[in-house]
């Protein structure tokens, strides 16, 4: 039944497509008559993709991924793989990036319903470490240990006070409402993934400094750097051309448009694998937020899932052209100059393989001496929010668990020395 | 008629005499008053109406009067009989006054004793409600389905609702475990016995339940009646069950029953405390199974809409119903492999 409706819709779509092209031409009351069904008017490309058939395929992607995800992070994280597995196959926790553009004044509202902003209420978690301070300081028993946490803690990261994520609480599974636009048609937040915020504030981007987003569709990342207005110019790009049209509908309903002019934002297509050939030596910070096997999606949607059989290839490669896409970030970054990299995949070998690929290449291939930094007081502040992969040899990692649904998201930050 | 008196009078000679133990054995008591009661009908039948000659009338009279003697009399206690006194006189209307002495009896003569008698009509004051006659016909019909004496006798004073549930009903119920789920008769009766809620639930509840932990779980008859799967809510059975498949502890059996991995059984599933199901079969905190619970009650009620939305579509087209029936058995199995990904 179903299928035969959708066979009769598509052959008449062509038909359909022309009358409403034709019916644009001509006088605004018959226009209202013939286009009835907007359907017609979208490009088949952009509607909902359905499953055509009647029957399920017998291995999904999402079943693929899951026995792929099993046999790898079984090993990997071993005890805590089954809380991170559940909290994968269940639904996740999003985060409001509150949008300063807009006028609205919603953070009163939401603090109500019992939302705070993670990244500004961190009493709880400044509190224990300010009490050993204190205490080392009164006992003046100067261990070696209690030195160190000293130094750790007295290295406050500066973090960007404009960029506010607000978050429901620990083990609290309300959800936000759609934002809802203000008299300027802007909307007062951005629903995303809690975690996804983390890379952007690592990255610390400092006033005047000059950012390139080498991967950056759909725009939640570049819409968070945007929240700190420190900015002074932003190159944004994404290899594919839709998702940079996706991106640009986001920027254009949260941020106004004096902020979107070419001499603060630049958006292009371009493959971002040959930025090194395009602008070498030239940002202060540069995003790196590769594609990678996305596995909370992999493991929900069958829908333009990479673990598709048909995608094998393409997922196989997938370690290669992240190597390649940090390179040229690398090589964009100007000497002193910061790279953050991340992705939102638990895999070793698209996080830290990667990253440590990139390190020797650099220094062999292009002579860029690089420095991983730690992260480690960014984790320490949040450790409250997230749960942190223990003990990574390199980088930082937010794993999934059921009371703090946020991430995968993986990150590490590079600072290049020459 | 005079077979009840006398019945009665005999109770209250046993009762009166008997010092030690209220509880009159069973079998012996039951020949004693067959016996008995056909001794004194067929003898001197004029000589045992003469001496109850006062009594008849009573009998005649549909209203014995309930009191706190004649109570007292069937072997109650001072504070018991006051306690039954009182929800008689509560229960709605003279109804249960009329015939609450004859079911009293009807419980006497099952084997249970005073206290548990009146414990009986305490948890489940509807009984009050219940004639004479529809008592005997029930407790019939629960031997008739396999109950054995000092089972049924449990099962009673465990859950005297099930007292109140008709013949029919029962009988369904019954029928339904033998014909859609394949239980053997001695398993239907198990499972009354284990677990008698189970005639109060809804048929097409209870199938579904069935069915997710025969197919889904890939549990047998077998083990569902060992260890007591009827005692168990739904969502309970659901809720542990979901949380091992997504920690990976669980996994539905392929067409040929095997998995990769050895399933926990329904024991250490169901018959467990929260804790010690968290700790050594799901190894996961308490805080974790808690929010658990909201996610996955919030999934349900989701999907229930969602399957409500397509229900609607659905009839509106004739011919999807030919393809429900004939997919039946795979078609309950798919659509709980179609729920949510392992």
């Amino acid at each position: 039944m179903r299928n035969r409706c959708l066979t009769a819709g598509a052959k008449s779509d062509r038909k359909n497509l022309t009358h409403g092209k034709m019916a644009l031409f001509m006088d605004t009351r018959l226009i209202l008559r013939k286009v009835t069904d907007l359907r017609c008017l979208t490009p088949r490309r952009y509607r909902v993709k359905e499953k055509w058939a009647a029957t399920h395929a017998k291995h999904p992607p999402t079943r693929l991924a899951l026995h792929h995800f099993d046999a790898t992070y079984s090993v990997q994280l071993g005890k805590l793989w089954p809380s991170v597995r559940v909290a994968m196959l269940s639904e996740r926790k999003y985060g409001a990036l509150l949008n300063n553009f807009c006028h609205d004044a919603v953070l009163v509202d939401l603090q109500a319903k019992g939302c705070r902003d993670f990244i500004t209420n961190r009493e709880e978690d400044a509190k224990p470490s300010l009490e050993q301070n204190s205490e080392a300081e009164a006992q003046e028993e100067c261990t070696d240990v209690s030195l160190k946490k000293s130094d750790v803690d007295g290295q406050e990261i500066n973090l960007s006070p404009n960029i506010k994520c607000l978050v429901f609480p620990r083990g609290d599974v309300t959800r936000f409402k759609p934002a809802k636009p203000d008299a300027y048609g802007l909307l007062s937040y951005y629903l995303m993934d809690a975690a996804s915020v983390l890379p952007c504030l690592a990255l610390d981007v400092q006033e005047g400094h000059n950012v390139l987003d080498l991967c950056a569709a759909p725009g939640g990342k570049t819409l968070s750097l945007l929240q700190s207005q420190a900015i002074r110019f932003l190159c944004v790009n994404d290899t594919s051309v839709s998702r940079t049209m996706r991106l640009r509908k986001v920027l254009h309903s949260y941020v106004p448009k004096q902020f979107l002019t070419d001499e603060k934002l630049r958006i292009t297509s371009f493959d971002g694998t040959k930025w090194g050939d395009i602008e070498r030596n030239t940002f202060d910070r540069v995003l790196v937020d590769v594609p990678c096997t996305t596995d909370r999606h992999s493991l929900m949607e069958d829908d333009n899932n990479i673990f598709n059989k048909i995608r094998v290839g393409e997922r196989r490669r997938l370690p290669q052209l992240q190597l390649e896409l940090l390179l040229a970030g690398i090589e964009a970054a100007c000497p002193g100059g910061e790279i953050l990299y991340s992705t939102c995949t638990l895999s070793q070998n698209q996080n830290q393989g990667v990253v440590e690929q990139a390190i020797c290449l650099a220094r062999e291939n292009h002579g860029i001496q690089l420095e991983a930094v730690s992260l480690r007081p960014l984790t320490q502040m949040f450790r409250n929010t997230f749960h942190f992969a223990p003990d990574l040899h390199l980088g930082e990692m937010v794993i999934p668990h059921l009371a703090a649904n946020f991430g995968p998201i993986y990150m590490c930050k590079l600072k290049r020395l020459t | 008629m005079c077979t009840r008196v006398a019945v009665r009078q005999i109770l209250r000679w046993g009762v009166r005499n008997a010092t030690s133990s209220v509880f009159i054995p069973l079998q012996f008591e039951r020949c004693y008053l067959q016996s008995l009661s056909r001794l004194l009908c067929s003898s001197a039948h004029q000589s045992t109406l003469r001496p109850n000659h006062e009594a008849s009338p009573v009998t005649t009279k549909p209203v014995p009067e309930l009191s706190l003697s004649s109570l007292i009399d069937m072997g109650f206690t001072d504070t018991q009989a006051e306690q039954i006194f009182e929800s008689v006189s509560s229960v709605r209307g003279g109804s249960a006054a009329k015939h609450i002495l004859s079911t009293l009896t009807v419980l006497f003569v099952l084997g249970l004793n005073p206290s548990s008698v009146q414990k009986l009509l305490e948890k489940c004051p509807e009984l009050y409600t219940v004639k004479e006659a529809q008592l005997q016909q029930r407790i019939s019909n629960l031997r008739k389905l396999g109950l054995v004496e000092g089972s049924l006798q449990r099962m009673v004073a465990h859950y005297p609702k099930i007292l109140t549930v008709p013949v029919k009903t029962v009988k369904n119920v019954v029928t339904f475990l033998k014909e859609r789920c394949l239980f053997t008769s001695q398993q239907a009766s198990d499972i009354l016995r284990d677990s008698p809620a189970v005639v109060l639930e809804n048929l097409d509840q209870l199938e579904y339940k069935f069915q997710y932990v025969y197919f889904r779980m890939g549990v047998k008859q077998t083990e569902m009646v060992k260890f007591r799967l009827f005692r168990f809510p739904l969502d309970e059975v659901r809720c542990r069950h979901i949380f091992l498949e997504r920690r990976g502890f669980y996994q539905t059996p392929d067409k040929k029953g095997q998995t990769t991995i050895v399933n926990p059984k329904l024991d250490s599933i169901l018959n467990t405390d929260l804790d010690t199901f968290l700790t050594h079969v799901a190894q996961a905190t308490a805080e974790e199974y808690d929010v658990f619970q909201k996610l996955l009650a919030r999934e349900w009620k989701e999907e229930e809409l969602q399957q409500g939305k397509i229900e609607a579509d659905d009839d509106d087209e004739d011919d999807d119903d030919d393809d429900d029936n004939d997919n039946e058995q795979t078609g309950g199995k798919r659509g709980y492999e179609k729920r949510r990904k392992k």
